[in-house]
């Protein structure tokens, strides 16, 4: 706990350091990150913001847990989202809505199963065959979104809206959607901790040749914890895309680094569920705190993201140091 | 379709990846697993366009590139060798923060969002190799670049002669392959490290200075649009060998410029910017499946 | 006593003292070596006698005392430094480069060079000059990788010769090794004595340190407790400075009484790159019988034990389980169908050792601890307490991290999760491997006990008083062929020895 005190300071430290280098004052803004991150109108937009991010780091946690890296969170979350448009502007009325939910799952878990499957039967490590499949994933999004699903009034790269019966109901600026994303990590937290599937994946996680030895099947496991990841990520997708503006706009899923964001969040919680769910939160409140601070202080937003990275980078250091010094020389 | 122009157009295109690469392969025989490629790349695109703005000088602004490359590389070498910490957490953070950092240093220096370009500002020139540009169809495919396209050549051959014929070479193999006995013949791990960090950090220098002042003659918010991810896979691909990763930058130049010709026969955009990644992905599954026959010949 | 010489110590080593958290690993030790003198460093692991070599060598520093060398003091702050000044270490477990060639290996870090460059022909010529004068047999181009064991350990003596080592510490350098192997040797470091250079030879090993050292000092819990001429003492004298306490060696323990065959191969078979690993193995193994797995590591043994746990396949042959082929299954299934396995590996294979020790026990178990579909941790715990109870394992609590505990007790837990699931065959490996004598003690009663209930095993091991002691019949593997049996009463050390080294009985 004091490591993370410590780290964080001099996180902020350097920060206000580089704050002070381009003229303006640190106090000031770092007040307004916090006033805009949980103050009555930027609770609102950091709980926006807090649920994809969410989402995204518990789906990436799942396989992390057992030691295994999904670096193609980023394809299966456009999958997702790409799949619960399509069904949401051909299948009608609330039915429609429960589909596009379902096909947005399954869309995501398919894709990561395949990525899954290349590592299992092909031996192409998991690392390599998810990233690599994430950029046709986001392509064929694209593509689909300015030809076959092209909005017809507008010339952007977007998808026709969704009509309204199709739409998940909104509370304030998130929508229900957000009971799923907690439902799916309070899912991950109780298997994990309390089913013999999720011991088995932590099992795998302290030592793959632990687990083999022990009987643990671990291409079964790879499979299983990839499909689970992929389905979270394209559910993720789903909700977000249900949610206003209710249409499907390439890149809006990408430039708000939900992914890695959460990918972050997972790695430096070691994929623990509460660790992952706190870290998310605490991130994207830092990222939405940002937006309120550039527009009271005129200092860009990006300084949050500098921040968080160069937090992250001394958490990762300062645990680095506490594990070297535990052990023996 | 299949002619010099592709040829060419693919070799420009491939050089930052290949400069990566190098600083990836570099790194991971010596132990080091150097997934922060992406945003040390971004780094250099930005001090090149900056330090070429400010100085008015390509070649200083090739040079600040390299040395914001290796600065920033400071931050791997001191957090995972001296530090511990673990090198995948810290490549992510470090791709993280060269976004942020870039696109916050472009609103702050250049007071401008996105993409920051200006007439004025000096890019690199196309070289007419004399002599070499008379050949048929080799000709045009080999000259006409920048000088850094072909220093990147020399740096495949520079590299694959400080790891086989050079004690240096030598060593930081033995510290890849096994820290600790290399350690007890009294060759410094954390210095064989550091080094190969710091010259990756050049190397991506580099090919952010070949990618934001050679290709073209701009800074644009996340510039590198993954080339420093497909390095990472091009030295896996090319099982961190000079000349296997640059088989493998080779393959993806082709495979790019290829997707720009099948744009010519209709097919859409998004089609050829998913063929690299598509074309990568089947040449791995070739190459494990050739890997695998022939491991079941040998011991388990 | 200890021969007083009149000229200084080529070695000594004054009042070392070294802590790391929780631990005192050297107390105050004082060690003296003359020059031309082997000098044996004895002590059961966690004595302190490897920390104390790391601090000779440089590769750690004191937090208190003083080195010196020829009665001049000095002080290292890293191997370098070390090797500079005359001293050389082989290392448990040697520090080889598996793809680089025997010259390499041996000028790695001192490399000639030519214009800036490796001079590969120089190299050569030094390495080829250096196996001729001292009659080893190897070439300089083999590749490390695929040289035996008993090889190897030549590469490592040659990489202190080239760097004019006049000190020599060898860490406990005969555990791979054949008893004619070890002979050569010691053969060896005679004649390096002979010539005037100072031998360390750290090592548990009674045997041995009586057949080859001229003195020696026998640590315990970072203590020096004994120093003595090896012509002074004895085996009981040294087994007790090493634990305090009088020691029953070489224990046989009574036969068993086999029934029937429980587990069986049939020409079990796994091709290599040149020789076979595994070339037509056929046994079996009773119930209440142990059968003992005899030979160097490296011949196959490993693979052996890994074709009937699952985690190896076969390319031919049959593997029988009550008459059944189990050859298909998966390791899950093999373990179902009633086969536990005590591996040779405790830190990667065996046990997870950053993970708590009730789930390391409860791997495994997780889906008979499990309760209509939840496994609740109050399971896991009393699943843990009972086997910790059950079979005298010393921790802390349960949620300890596995390796906080000692290397026996990490044995001893390791072991009892694998005999509670009273799987009809045990396969064991190295099972009192980094264990201390009196862990040694209990860990062979229970595996006697086990066999008694009418469970079969299978033991391998490299140290022959195990087999020795609780093996009904022996089998000797070299190069992945069973080349020999024995009962219990004809498996002498002359006997085994013999037939480990691939010579027939």
């Amino acid at each position: 706990m004091r490591t993370v005190g410590v780290t964080l300071l001099g996180a902020l430290v350097l920060g206000a350091l580089l704050l002070a280098a381009t003229g303006a004052n640190p106090l000031e803004a770092y007040g307004a990150i916090v006033t805009g991150a949980f103050g009555p109108d930027g609770i609102q937009d950091t709980l926006a913001y807090a649920v994809p991010v969410v989402g995204m780091a518990t789906a990436l946690a799942i396989p992390l847990r057992a030691g295994m890296v999904n670096l193609g969170g980023e394809g299966q979350l456009v999958l997702g989202a790409i799949s619960a448009v399509a069904v949401g502007l051909h299948v009608p009325g609330p039915f429609g809505l429960v589909v596009a939910l379902v096909a947005g799952t399954v869309a995501g878990a398919l894709y990561a199963a395949a990525a899954a499957l290349c590592e299992v039967r092909l031996g192409v490590p998991l690392l390599v065959t998810t990233l690599l499949l994430s950029y046709p994933a986001m392509s064929l999004a694209a593509y689909l979104v300015r030809f076959p699903m092209r909005d017809a009034g507008s010339s952007l790269p977007q998808s026709g809206q969704l009509p309204p019966d199709v739409r998940l109901p909104a509370m304030g600026s998130v929508t229900v959607g957000l009971f799923l994303i907690v439902a799916a990590v309070a899912v991950y937290a109780v298997v994990d901790a309390r089913t013999p599937a999720g011991f088995e994946a932590r099992a795998t996680g302290w030592g793959p040749r632990f687990a083999q030895y022990a009987g643990i099947d671990r291409p079964a496991l790879t499979v299983r914890l990839l499909a689970c990841s992929g389905g979270l990520a394209g559910l993720v997708g789903a909700v977000v895309v249900l949610g206003f503006p209710y249409r499907f706009i390439d890149g809006a899923l990408i430039t708000p680094q939900y992914t890695w964001i959460g990918l972050l969040a997972a790695l430096l919680a070691a994929a623990s569920p509460l660790g992952t769910l706190v870290a998310a939160v605490f991130f994207a409140a830092l990222t939405s705190g940002g937006f309120a601070m550039e527009r009271a202080t005129q200092v860009p937003r990006e300084l949050t993201a500098v921040l968080q990275a160069v937090l992250i980078i001394f958490l990762a250091a300062a645990t680095g140091m506490l594990r070297k010094k535990r052990s023996p020389a | 379709m299949v002619d010099a122009a592709l040829f060419s157009s693919a070799l420009g295109a491939l050089t930052p990846i290949l400069f990566a690469a190098l600083a990836g392969a570099l790194c991971q025989r010596a132990g080091v697993f150097n997934i922060s490629l992406e945003g040390t790349m971004l780094v250099g695109c930005f001090a090149g366009v900056a330090g070429s703005w400010y100085t008015g000088s390509v070649w200083l602004g090739v040079l600040i590139a390299t040395v914001a490359g290796v600065a920033y590389s400071l931050v791997l070498a001191v957090g995972h060798v001296s530090l511990g910490g673990d090198a995948i957490v810290l490549g992510v953070a470090i791709n993280l923060l060269a976004v942020g950092l870039t696109s916050f240093l472009i609103r702050t220096v250049f007071g401008t969002r996105g993409t920051f370009s200006d007439p004025s500002l000096q890019g690199l020139d196309a070289v007419d190799l004399p002599g070499l540009k008379d050949i048929p169809f080799v000709g045009e495919v080999l000259s006409g670049h920048s000088v850094l396209v072909y220093l990147s050549w020399l740096a495949v051959v520079a590299l694959a002669v400080l790891l086989y014929r050079h004690p240096w070479g030598l060593r930081l193999r033995g510290v890849g392959e096994r820290p600790d006995a290399a350690a007890s013949l009294g060759v410094s791990v954390t210095r064989y490290r550091y080094g190969v960090i710091l010259a990756g950090g050049a190397l991506c220098g580099l090919a952010g200075a070949q990618l934001a002042l050679g290709n073209v003659t701009l800074f644009s918010e996340n510039m590198t649009a993954g080339r420093g991810w497909i390095a990472v896979v091009a030295v896996m691909l090319g099982r961190a060998l000079p000349y296997g990763v640059l088989a493998a930058a080779v393959l993806f130049g082709l495979a790019e410029a290829f997707g720009f010709r099948l744009q010519g026969i209709g097919l859409p955009q998004q089609a050829t910017d998913a063929a690299p990644y598509v074309v990568t992905l089947l040449a791995l599954f070739v190459s494990s499946a050739r890997i695998r026959r022939r491991t079941r010949e040998r011991s388990p | 006593m200890t021969q007083q010489r009149p000229e200084p110590p080529a070695v000594e080593l004054r009042g070392i003292v070294k802590r790391f958290p929780g631990v005192l690993a050297n107390d105050h030790v004082d060690l003296s070596v003359a020059g031309g003198e082997i000098h044996a460093v004895m002590g059961e692991n966690g004595a302190g006698k490897s920390t104390l070599m790391s601090i000779l060598y440089g590769l750690s520093q004191p937090d208190a005392g003083e080195i010196a060398l020829g009665g001049a003091t000095v002080s290292f702050s890293s191997a370098a430094q070390a090797i500079g000044a005359g001293i050389g270490m082989v290392q448990q477990g040697f520090a080889l480069f598996d793809t680089l060639s025997v010259t390499d290996n041996v000028v790695f870090g001192a490399e000639p060079t030519r214009r800036g460059l490796l001079d590969r022909r120089a190299a050569r010529t030094a390495v080829a000059e250096l196996i001729e004068r001292h009659g080893l047999r190897l070439r300089p181009t083999d590749r490390v990788g695929d040289l035996p064991v008993g090889v190897r350990q030549q590469v490592e003596i040659l990489k202190l010769l080239y760097r004019r080592a006049r000190v020599l510490i060898l860490d406990e350098p005969t555990a791979v090794l054949t008893p004619a192997e070890t002979d050569r040797l010691f053969d060896v470091l005679r004649g390096l004595a002979a010539d005037g250079n100072t031998i360390l030879f750290v090592s548990h090993k009674l045997h041995e340190v009586l057949a080859v050292s001229d003195n020696v000092t026998v640590l315990r819990d970072g203590r020096v407790t004994m120093r003595s001429a090896t012509a002074d003492t004895d085996r009981a004298a040294l087994a007790a400075a090493m634990t305090g306490r009088a020691v029953e060696l070489d224990k046989i323990y009574p036969p068993g009484t086999p029934g029937d065959v429980v587990l069986a191969t049939h020409e079990l078979t796994i091709r290599g790159a040149g020789k076979p690993v595994l070339d037509g193995v056929s046994l079996d193994v009773r119930a209440g019988e142990v059968v003992g797995v005899a030979g160097v590591a490296g011949n196959g043994q490993t693979e052996l034990v890994a074709a009937i746990a699952g985690l190896l396949s076969a390319d031919s042959g049959a593997i029988l389980l009550h008459d059944k082929e189990i050859g298909a299954l998966s390791v899950r299934a093999r373990r179902a169908a009633g086969i536990a396995h005590v591996p040779e590996d405790r830190a990667e294979v065996g046990s997870a050792p950053g993970a708590p020790l009730a789930d390391n026990l409860a791997v495994g178990f997780q889906r008979r601890l499990a309760r209509r579909g939840f496994l609740r941790p109050q399971a896991i715990r009393a699943h843990a307490a009972a086997i910790v109870e059950r079979f005298g394992v010393r921790a802390a609590t349960t949620s300890a991290p596995m390796r906080t505990l000692s290397g026996g007790n990490q044995q001893k837990a390791i072991l009892g999760r694998e005999l509670t699931h009273d799987a009809p065959v045990l396969l064991v490996e190295q099972p009192t491997r980094g264990v201390d004598i009196g862990a040694v003690v209990n860990i062979h009663q229970q595996l006697a006990d086990y066999r008694d209930a009418g469970h079969a095993v299978l033991l391998v091991s490299a140290e022959l008083s195990e087999i020795r002691a609780l093996s009904d019949r022996v089998l000797v593997m070299y190069e992945g062929r069973v080349v020999a049996t024995f009962t219990k009463a004809a498996a002498t050390y002359e006997a085994l020895g013999l037939a480990m080294a691939g010579g027939t009985p």
